[in-house]
């Protein structure tokens, strides 16, 4: 939660739980998503959605071979909101570690070729399992080697931002290029495919009995939003990072230790992208060198539209993901309501700037 | 307070919402259709989505004109109304299109048609979306493994082959050639670039000296070319398997005046290279089809439950040269009406 919803939350505020709730910073956000999905849900009209046979995972065919098809509300339904979470959970986890980062007064350019790199690194990895593998074994192998990956190349970035004393964004900017060449170094600008075979059905795409649905990356990004919520809301390292963006100085003086905090930020940051390129690659079944291209544009978008201040000091985790949720809402409306696909970068760019707008305006309504 | 009521209105929202997502109406086979599908018997209407590899790249708006034609037609001929769905990415990416085949399949469309900017991460999609229950066509770039019921487009081998036979024409039978190949993780240039290799030992006085790579925009491919002529000044001949730089003006300035050039592909924009003599000859795809003749080929399938007699369907080669470009002049106002 929010520093401002910190004071809220105190048992002494007097207010009663349900009214700290809706009062808090993210309440705002599920009221425009909870706007949107209302909108969507009339106007997006119905369609006849394919049946599918829970045991075999295939469409229900009628005796004239063609597929069985039922009326369902073109956005309500579980198959599209859990692709849609899907969708939104790759830039969901970063963007929770990428508000830690910008409550430091800080930036990383270099997320989208750290997903890239790193889930290239998972991929050849696990490529060396037996074939035979069980789904859950090969995505943990994954997962960790991936996240192993993604942290030492964020602790490469948290160590010279430190070490050289030069702005993030200069560092990531050059990182985001090292890294990507890195990439197509080691994979020639070839794709990296064979996975061990159960990778998908046991773990990445296992439908939960929910058909075509595949929820398994849904539920790591709530797993991770939970974590960052955690970790900056009752850690020593998170009450930590907020000091550093507060105020650096203050926080020196006061005796944190401001580059070991920094270093230990960025390194996260390459986890959670380490983390969020090995659900690609498990969810898409390969890896690819130009995967993540332009990402780190969309992990900073909802971070921002979560509430992260770009001047250091304020943002939150379920924020970062709601923020991206809302991104991903309008994707999904450009989708349902068939419109220009490209309006979406309009969009996305309006809404960065409308979040960034009344942040301002917040602070200076709370300077007052 | 105006705050906490708004709140709790969108939390009460939020809550209805989600318990509503699980009722759905049953089954109604006679039930108007909204958005596309199909019930039990042919229907009066459908959807296709259409996913090139990039909006940036203009043979692909070719296609996307074919393809709005081919619904045009259908409904003339047959009075079946379809609908196409362009959810072609801004750029390549491979994720984003495998992102979309994953919407189209959840918005149930009756058919996909795709050309795979990567056909190894597109494969495990198009598979969910024939388990699905949507039919799915590859054009341009194939995705073999795939469980898509067929392709249309070049015999990218014999393509690459060709574009060699007309540089050693040209070439006079002997030099360096550098082939030009565009994304090395796309399985149709891939292809490409071995029919130029293999059709080059037929020629042993020339050698293929370099192959570069390069992203597939005009701007890139026309400094890669140009750059790499300069560095490399034994190169007297550029197989090109991808048409990228030509789609630029000047884009063989330092080049053309040392080097013959052949390349795939016949835009507009390109005949002016081959009228001025820097492009000896071009080797054309029929752009145009691969929307038209997919959309053809899916409208079959799930209104008459028929497929090609072949999966794999390639069309004849264009050459262009200078005695006959005007001749294919005319063919882009009609397959690019605005460009």
């Amino acid at each position: 939660m929010s520093e401002d919803a910190t004071a809220a939350l105190s048992p002494r505020s007097g207010k009663s739980l349900f009214r700290r709730l809706a009062s808090a910073q993210e309440s705002g956000l599920l009221f425009v998503i909870a706007m949107i999905m209302l909108g969507l849900t009339i106007f997006g009209g119905t369609t006849q959605q394919t049946v599918i046979d829970q045991e075999t995972g295939q469409a229900l065919r009628g005796d004239d071979g063609r597929p069985v098809r039922r009326d369902v509300n073109t956005f309500l339904n579980s198959r599209n909101l859990i692709l849609l979470a899907n969708n939104a959970s790759f830039i969901a986890v970063m963007a929770v570690a990428m508000t830690g980062v910008i409550v430091t007064a800080g930036i990383d350019l270099s997320v989208g070729s750290i997903y890239a790199l790193a889930g290239i690194i998972g991929a050849e990895i696990i490529n060396n399992m037996p074939p035979d593998s069980g789904g859950l074994f090969a995505a943990m192998g994954l997962i960790l080697v991936a996240c192993a990956a993604g942290g030492v190349l964020g602790l490469a970035n948290g160590a010279m931002i430190v070490g050289f004393r030069l702005h993030p964004f200069i560092i990531t900017l050059g990182t985001m290029s090292v890294y990507r060449g890195i990439t197509l170094l080691l994979t020639k600008g070839q794709t990296v495919s064979g996975l061990p075979g159960a990778i998908q059905p046991g773990f990445f795409k296992a439908d939960f009995g929910l058909g075509a649905a595949h929820p398994m990356n849904t539920l790591i990004m709530v797993l991770v939003a939970v974590l960052g919520w955690f970790v900056l809301r009752y850690t020593v390292f998170g009450r930590r990072v907020f000091a550093v963006g507060g105020n650096e100085t203050a926080a020196k003086y006061a005796g944190v230790p401001v580059g070991r905090v920094l270093i230990l930020v960025y390194t996260l940051m390459g986890v959670a992208a380490g983390l969020a390129g090995a659900m690609a690659v498990g969810y898409f079944g390969a890896a690819t060198s130009g995967a993540g291209q332009a990402y780190e544009l969309r992990v900073i978008a909802g971070a921002v539209i979560g509430g992260a201040s770009l001047t250091g000091g304020r943002g939150t985790a379920f924020g970062a993901v709601l923020g991206t949720v809302v991104i991903e809402l309008i994707n999904n409306a450009i989708t349902i309501l068939e419109i220009d696909t490209n309006y979406l970068y309009v969009v996305t760019g309006g809404a960065i700037i409308l979040a960034a707008v009344i942040d301002r305006l917040k602070q200076g309504l709370q300077a007052r | 307070m105006h705050r906490t009521l708004w709140n709790t209105l969108a939390a009460a929202a939020l809550v209805g919402l989600a318990g509503l997502s699980g009722c759905n109406k049953p089954a109604d086979e006679n039930a108007t259709k909204t958005g596309g599908g199909t019930g039990g018997a042919a229907a009066a209407s459908y959807t296709f989505g259409v996913i090139a590899k990039s909006q940036s790249n203009p043979v692909f708006q070719a296609a996307r004109t074919g393809a709005f034609d081919a619904a045009k037609a259908i409904e003339a001929e047959h009075g079946v109304k379809v609908n196409i769905r362009w959810e072609t990415p801004s750029d390549e990416d491979a994720q984003a299109q495998a992102q979309r085949i994953g919407q189209l399949t959840a918005a149930s469309v009756d058919g996909i048609t795709v050309s795979c900017t990567d056909a190894a991460l597109l494969t495990p999609a198009i598979n969910d979306a024939v388990d699905a229950g949507v039919e799915v066509v590859c054009f341009d770039s194939d995705a073999p493994n795939s469980k898509r019921f067929a392709y249309y487009g070049i015999d990218d081998v014999e393509a690459g082959r060709e574009v060699m036979r007309q540089l050693a024409e040209a070439m006079g039978g002997s030099g360096v050639v550098a082939i030009l190949a565009g994304n090395q993780a796309a399985p149709n240039l891939q292809a490409r670039v071995r029919g130029v290799v293999e059709e080059a030992e037929n020629f042993p006085d020339i050698s293929i000296g370099y192959t570069f790579y390069h992203p597939e925009t005009a701007a890139d491919a026309a400094n890669k070319v140009q750059q790499e002529q300069q560095a490399n000044p034994d190169i007297t001949g550029w197989a090109m398997v991808g048409g990228w730089p030509l789609f630029t003006t000047n884009a063989l300035d330092g080049v053309h005046e040392v080097a013959k050039v052949v390349s795939v592909d016949h835009l507009a924009e390109e005949l002016q290279y081959v009228r001025d003599g820097q492009v000896q000859a071009l080797i054309g795809q029929d752009c145009y089809g691969w929307g038209y003749e997919t959309v053809m080929m899916l409208f079959n399938k799930v209104h008459n439950g028929e497929s090609p007699e072949q999966v794999i369907n390639t069309f004849e080669l264009q050459i262009v040269n200078q005695e006959n470009v005007e001749d294919f002049a005319d063919i882009w106002k009609k397959w690019v009406p605005n460009g």
